[in-house]
């Protein structure tokens, strides 16, 4: 008799769809828009690109708060990791932000939402994208 | 020598680029038909300005 506490090894199929998963999701965090390009999700790839681009590009211009990792609390903390989650576009707000944040009008603060905005939403496409791989119903 | 771009947005400019770009990025996040995604975008967008405007007038007694 089988012993049914011990789990079958997984089939090495899994292990690799396990692994192409995890580098679709991280080349979608890097990239936004490009973990479902891998997927030859063509739509979404270029709409993720596009909203996540323009949040960032709105965001810097509207001289929001691009957090770094010298922050002094846990929100400072929290909107770096929300910042970070853009990938790639983290350095591309950062160099379009030359003159600095500018949180004493209103407009530098809703700029530090659109950028951090940017980047929960990018982590929300990576997950998708992520489960897509696995083989979950997207 | 300062080269950074500048957007000087209202807070009405502000709120509705908003509300359409998260409303475009959930509408292709959830739905798959191009119908669907349409008629979802149109909803949260609406839902989105309908709430922040509604917010925006629950707290006009308390601005000043």
């Amino acid at each position: 008799m089988a012993d049914e506490t011990t789990a079958p090894a997984a089939a090495p199929q899994d292990s690799r769809r396990e692994t192409m998963a995890f580098v679709i999701g991280v080349a979608g965090w890097l990239v936004p828009g490009l973990g479902h390009a891998l997927l030859k999700m063509w739509g979404r790839a270029a709409m993720f690109f596009l909203t996540v681009s323009m949040l960032v590009i709105l965001g810097a211009g509207m001289r929001g708060n691009v957090f770094s990792s010298s922050g002094n609390d846990a929100f400072d903390a929290l909107g770096y990791l929300a910042d970070l989650g853009t990938g790639t576009f983290y350095l591309v707000a950062r160099s379009l932000e030359t003159n600095g944040a500018d949180v004493s009008h209103a407009g530098g603060d809703y700029g530090t939402r659109f950028l951090a905005t940017a980047g929960v939403l990018n982590l929300l496409a990576v997950l998708h994208a992520y489960e897509a791989a696995r083989g979950r119903k997207a | 020598m300062n080269a950074g771009i500048g957007f000087k947005l209202s807070h009405l400019q502000a709120m509705l680029l908003f509300a359409l770009l998260i409303s475009i990025a959930f509408g292709f996040l959830s739905r798959r038909r191009p119908i669907d995604r349409v008629k979802y975008i149109v909803w949260s967008l609406f839902l989105f300005l309908l709430i922040g405007v509604g917010i925006g007038w629950a707290m006009y007694p308390f601005s000043r």
